[in-house]
Parts: C-alpha cells; sequence; structure tokens
C-alpha cells in the first residue's frame, strides 16, 4: 500500500485514466461482532489490506457470509472496525460517522424514503449539504436524465417497478457527486435480464461519471464483466486481489480457482523445478521452486482444454494426458466431455469444454483421447 | 381503543333472498341485535333522561336542557372539567415525547441494562391500577415530606402530582405503540439519511419520525383516553380540592344518582365520540390522501 500513497502529489493529470491515488485504503481492518450468549464473537472481516484505486470499479466477491457487506458497511461508516485503520483519499476515517464521509451508498433494498417523491428522494443529500435551491433543481434534473427517469419526478418509491426504484437509488446517490460509491449487491432484486442490461449501463455510468465504485456481489459472472479489479473473499479473509484476467485465468488458491468459473483441479508431483507427474505418471510442464515430491495441485480451465484422438500426431508445445472418453454432454455453444484419465493408482477424471463451431471434431462415449493444454493455462495453486 | 374497520360493510348477496332462510342465519342475526341493544339502549337511555326536567332520575316529566344548564353553571363541574383537560393535555404530550424516545432508545440502540429497560418500562401496563394508585401516593407522600425536611417547603397533591402519574402510566401505553410501529421500519432507512449527510437529529426529523408517525399519533390518542378514563389513580393522587371529571362523578354517584350526572357522563361522552372521529378522520386521511 505504501508505494500507492506515494503518488498523491502528482496531482490531477488530464487523462481520465485511473491514476494511483488510492481511493479507498483498509489496513489491517478487522471486524468482530459480538456472539451470543457465552459464545465466542464472530469475526466477519479478519485482518485485512485493500487498496482501491481511484476512478475503478473495484468488486467484492465471495459467498454469502464471507464479510463482504461488512467491509462495505466499514467504508461507509456503518459499522465501526474492531481494529486497523480505513483512509478515504488519505483520511483516517475509521471512526467518523456516516455523514462526515465522502461516501454514498446504494443498499441492497434501495432504501428509497417511502414518504418521498423521487424528486425529493434525489434531492435529499444535497439539501442536508444545504445546496441552494436552484443548484439542486438542476443537479437533479441532470442526474434524472442520467438514469432516464423522465417525466417520473413527483412519483413515490411505490410506484415505480424494482428496476426504476433501483435507478433513484443510484441518482439518490450520484446527485452528490461523491469521491467514492458503494454499491451492495444493488442488482440482486432484479430478474436475470434486467439485471444483465442493468450490468452494463452501471458500467457505462461509471466510466461516464469517473466515480470510484466499490460493488458487492457474490455473483461471479457479474464481477468478471463489470470490474477493472476485483478481490475474491472468504470467511473474512481476502484471497486474491487482481484483473478479471489475473483471477480467472491464474487462480492462486483452490478456493478461488473453484468459485470462480468451473475448473479441473490436477494433482501432481513436483519432479524438478520444470516438471511434475500427474497421477498416472504423465509429466506436464510448471514453473515452481517446491522440492521433489511435493504434492502440488494444478488448476486448468475446461475451455483451455484441447481434445484430438489418441492416435493424432503429437504437439511438443502442449502437455498432453491420455484417457477415455465417458461422457459427452450438448450445450448448445458448446459440448461438455468428461474424461477419465486410468493408468496411476486413482483413476481422476477432467473436463473439457469445446466451442460448437464448425471444422471441430467430435467425439463420442468409449473414444480414446489426448487432453492437451498450453503449459501456461495450467496454475500452480498454493494450497 | 375501538378499531372500526370501514370498508367491511356488510353485503348480501342477491340470491340469499330467494334462499330459504337457515335457523342458524335467525340465531345469528337475533344475537347481532341482542348485543347492540345490550351495548347502546343504557347509553339511549342515560342520553334520554339527561334531559328529563325532573329531579329524580327514574320519573320523566317533560324534555327541557335544565340539567346541562345547571352543569355549566356547577363551579365544582366545570372546575374538575377544566382539570381533567388540563392533566389530559399535559400529561398526553409529555408522555408521548418520552414514551417515543424510549421506544426508539429500545429499538435502535444498544446498551447495558437495556434487557432490564425493556422489562420495567411495560410494568404499568400490566400491574393492577389500584397497585400503581397505591404506590404513586406512597411516592408523593414520601417525597414530599423529604422536600419539606430538606427545603422546608410543603408541597400539597392536586393537579401536578395527578399529571405526573398520567405521565407515570402513559410513557408505558405510548412505547408499546410507537414501538411496534418502528420495528417494522427498515432499519436501512435510517443508515440511508445518514450516508446522505443527516446528522442523527435531522435524520430523525426528516426520515424516521414521519414514518413513524401514525405510531405517535396512535399512542398519543390512547394516552388521552387513559387520561380521560382514569378513575382510580387520580382518586388516590388527588387532594383536597382538585379532582378530575371522572373523579367527581364517582363520588356524585356514591351520595345518590342526581340527573346533573346523566348530563356530566353526555358530555363525556360526546367528547370521546369526538376523539374517535377525529382519530379516524386523521388515520383516513394518511392512508388514503
Ligand atoms: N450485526 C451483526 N452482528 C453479528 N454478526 C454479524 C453482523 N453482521 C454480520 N455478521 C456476521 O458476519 C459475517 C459476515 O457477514 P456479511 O458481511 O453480511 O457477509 P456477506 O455480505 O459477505 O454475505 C456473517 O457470519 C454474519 O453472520
Ligand atoms: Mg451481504
Amino acid at each position: 500500500m505504501s508505494e500507492m500513497t506515494e503518488v498523491t502529489t502528482t496531482g490531477q493529470t488530464a487523462a481520465p485514466a485511473p491514476t494511483e491515488t488510492p481511493a479507498v485504503s483498509l489496513h489491517a481492518v478487522t471486524k468482530r461482532f459480538p456472539g451470543g450468549k457465552g459464545s465466542e464473537p464472530v469475526v466477519a472481516v479478519d485482518h485485512i489490506d485493500l487498496g482501491i484505486i481511484d476512478g475503478e470499479f473495484f468488486s467484492l466477491l465471495g459467498p454469502s457470509g464471507c464479510g463482504k457487506t461488512t467491509t462495505l458497511r466499514m467504508i461507509a461508516g456503518f459499522e465501526y472496525p474492531s481494529a486497523g485503520s480505513i483512509r478515504i483519499f488519505d483520511e483516517e476515517v475509521g471512526l467518523k460517522p456516516p455523514n462526515k464521509r465522502p461516501v454514498n451508498t446504494v443498499f441492497q433494498s434501495y432504501a428509497l424514503f417511502p414518504h418521498m417523491t423521487v424528486a425529493q428522494n434525489i434531492a435529499f443529500g444535497l439539501e442536508m449539504k444545504d445546496v441552494g435551491r436552484d443548484e439542486i433543481q438542476r443537479r437533479v434534473a441532470e442526474v434524472i436524465d442520467l438514469v432516464q427517469l423522465e417525466g417520473r419526478e413527483n412519483r413515490k418509491p411505490k410506484q415505480l417497478s424494482g428496476g426504476q426504484q433501483q435507478r433513484v437509488a443510484l441518482a439518490r446517490a450520484l446527485v452528490n457527486r461523491p469521491k467514492v460509491l458503494l454499491l451492495d449487491e444493488p442488482l440482486g432484486a432484479l430478474d436475470l435480464k434486467l439485471r444483465q442490461a442493468m450490468q452494463i449501463e452501471l458500467k457505462q455510468m461509471q466510466e461516464k461519471v469517473g466515480i470510484t465504485f466499490v460493488y458487492v456481489t457474490h455473483d461471479q459472472e457479474e464481477a468478471l464483466t463489470m470490474s477493472d479489479r476485483i478481490a475474491v473473499m472468504d470467511s473474512g479473509n481476502l484471497l486474491q486481489v487482481g484483473s478479471p484476467e489475473e483471477i480467472y485465468d491464474h487462480p492462486r488458491t483452490r478456493f478461488v480457482a473453484d468459485f470462480i468459473g468451473e475448473t479441473n483441479l490436477l494433482e501432481a508431483t513436483v519432479v524438478d523445478r520444470r516438471t511434475a507427474e500427474l497421477g498416472d505418471g504423465t509429466p506436464v510442464r510448471l514453473d515452481s521452486d517446491a522440492a521433489t515430491g511435493t504434492a502440488v495441485t494444478l488448476a486448468v480451465r475446461p475451455e483451455k482444454l484441447g481434445l484430438v484422438r489418441a492416435d493424432a500426431e503429437r504437439n511438443h508445445d502442449l502437455d498432453a494426458v491420455h484417457g477415455t472418453v465417458d461422457r459427452v454432454t450438448f450445450m448448445g455453444n458448446a459440448i461438455a466431455y468428461h474424461v477419465t484419465i486410468e493408468g496411476g493408482r486413482i483413476p481422476f477424471g477432467i473436463e473439457i469444454r469445446q466451442g460448437n463451431a464448425p471444422g471441430i471434431e467430435h467425439f463420442a462415449v468409449g473414444d480414446e483421447v489426448r487432453v492437451r493444454w498450453a503449459p501456461s493455462s495450467a496454475s500452480v495453486l498454493e494450497d | 381503543m375501538s378499531i372500526v374497520d370501514a370498508g367491511s360493510a356488510p353485503a348480501v348477496a342477491e340470491d340469499s333472498v330467494a334462499r330459504p332462510r337457515r335457523t342458524v342465519d335467525r340465531v345469528l342475526a337475533g344475537n347481532a341485535w341482542m348485543v347492540f341493544a345490550f351495548l347502546y339502549l343504557p347509553i339511549l337511555v342515560l342520553i334520554v333522561l339527561s334531559f328529563n326536567d325532573n329531579d329524580r332520575v327514574g320519573v320523566w316529566t317533560e324534555a327541557s336542557l335544565r340539567w346541562y344548564g345547571e352543569m355549566f353553571q356547577h363551579s365544582r363541574i366545570m372546575g374538575a372539567l377544566r382539570t381533567s383537560i388540563v392533566v389530559a393535555v399535559l400529561s398526553t404530550a409529555v408522555s408521548t415525547v418520552l414514551g417515543t424516545a424510549a421506544a426508539l432508545s429500545l429499538e435502535r440502540f444498544r446498551y447495558k441494562s437495556q434487557r432490564a429497560f425493556d422489562g420495567l418500562l411495560y410494568l404499568p401496563v400490566i400491574i393492577p391500577d389500584i397497585t400503581m394508585a397505591v404506590m404513586l401516593l406512597l411516592f408523593f407522600v414520601q417525597a414530599f415530606d423529604i422536600v419539606l425536611l430538606v427545603t422546608g417547603v410543603g408541597m400539597s397533591r392536586g393537579l401536578g402530582t395527578i399529571t405526573l402519574a398520567h405521565i407515570a402510566f402513559n410513557i408505558s401505553f405510548v412505547a408499546l405503540v410507537v414501538r411496534a410501529r418502528l420495528s417494522g421500519l427498515d432499519s436501512s432507512l435510517e443508515e440511508a439519511a445518514a450516508d446522505l449527510y443527516a446528522s442523527r437529529w435531522l435524520a430523525f426529523r426528516r426520515v424516521t419520525l414521519p414514518l413513524i408517525a401514525p405510531g405517535v399519533a396512535g399512542g398519543a390518542l390512547l394516552a388521552l383516553t387513559l387520561s380521560l378514563d382514569d378513575v382510580v389513580i387520580a382518586e388516590f393522587v388527588s387532594g383536597a380540592g382538585t379532582t378530575t371529571l371522572p373523579v367527581f362523578v364517582f363520588g356524585a354517584l356514591r351520595r345518590g344518582i342526581s340527573p346533573l350526572i346523566n348530563a356530566v357522563s353526555v358530555l363525556m361522552l360526546v367528547g370521546s365520540i369526538l376523539l374517535v372521529v377525529g382519530s379516524l378522520a386523521i388515520s383516513r386521511r394518511r392512508t388514503g390522501g
């Protein structure tokens, strides 16, 4: 984190590209909730360090109960950290109340004020900041235009559809031009079609206004499609932070590999610095400084695997393993194969997905095949 | 409090006319009439007799407003009426504020000994009036003794003690009603207000209060009704000179029924009806619009 804070003095650059100023930084943040009578406290967030870059779309991704919401609520000020420091643009905010922080929140339940109209809801934050009447009117109109709610200014939240309420919640936060916008599963209550449309719209809106978004979701697809960077969380811990490509292509732990997309986990034993052996004795290339004999796990995505007949010519740039097709699933846009690898003490299976495009050979159950992949497609996991 | 379901006018299906009436229907209809008679005949009798121009309650001579005239001339009745109104208004105002604050503190904050406070707050709702009355009387007697001892100022029971006593039990009822409303309120609304730069106070005034207003109004109305209704506690803690209207009526009845009491009762009845109509009008304006 220290290498990020140094750059704050560079000042405003003309380019809209994210500067290296941390919009939000968490240092050793822990949150404990008191447990029930006589039980241990619940550690919702466990000593995490995190730097969110100014202008980026940052997602907190993880299964339910992993501490995403708690992390977001600590940034917003609804919860105070039990330990650690939270900084927003280099200002310590850890114990400041929410109304004194330059951030705004889009709540999962929207939390629109039911007794106020759309326009009154949106104007609320500006009124609290004592912005002049004319300016309030102008900015409310501007943001209503941005979220396409023209003509609905005088409706009450109850008279709007879920998607429209969602837009009001967004407008109510954006109108304040916060430095950071916090969103807690804002699309969770929408149906699939609308959710997908809103994903694209949200991302475009974020690029347009240039505000840092911190986005909480348990939906890996949503995180992958929208984010500049993703932090994967599990039981209060931060497992990996990186771009969607890094997270997807090079998961560092079993959990990340498994939680995001589908993956094959191949057990191997290190032979030397550049090779390991799969369970059936097939040598594969890898980059590891583990000692000879160490057990490692390789993660390979099903769509990164190729399938050829067992008697096809060998390509020495690729690693390959011999097996038998034992299941074929037609999925429309793709065909999934399950191949069993025998020969070792324990037979193991590999999932392969091939696009349903012309020119790609199809296989049937019982075919002898070779499964092959580029060594760079296989990630060595740390656990 | 009476709960009146406005939208349920009994609709009789068309074909029920043609259908032979079953015995059950008749019995039920008869029962309904009997209940109505049981409830409203005494009231009707009371109203009619209050217009009777005779010194004896049971002997009808002719209709007149004589007792109403006497009632408005009667300085003790008018004094008791004024006391009742002052006590009701004051205790309602104070207990509505304190009861709402108590409800907020129980619903929205976490602190030590909260559970004990929670339980104790509702004690006045469940303990019998007479116990409450004795408790309060003892308290005032002791307190005044101490004040006399320490400052030399002698204090006596009256309007002040009745008002304090009514505040004491009304807080619980207001808190109960407001809390029900508050627990149904999404607490993220208050967080949203804070997130939009509202201070605690502004979040309360602009978001929480408007949303719990029906509960607060309901609690206030209940407090007003309970205060106007109370005989037992007021009887104990009132002083020699000051009584409320119900206490006066109760005392007068022990000296014998006079037609004057009928007129006073009708006055109180009219007051209650106005309260109910007023509260219905308020709740209709809130839900309708
Ligand atoms: N107010 C609270 N009191 C006690 N435990 C809580 C509270 N809020 C969250 N937790 C616990 O902390 C953990 C993380 O919760 P949360 O941050 O809401 O997870 P997520 O948003 O990732 O689903 C959960 O085990 C949850 O039960
Ligand atoms: Mg959550």
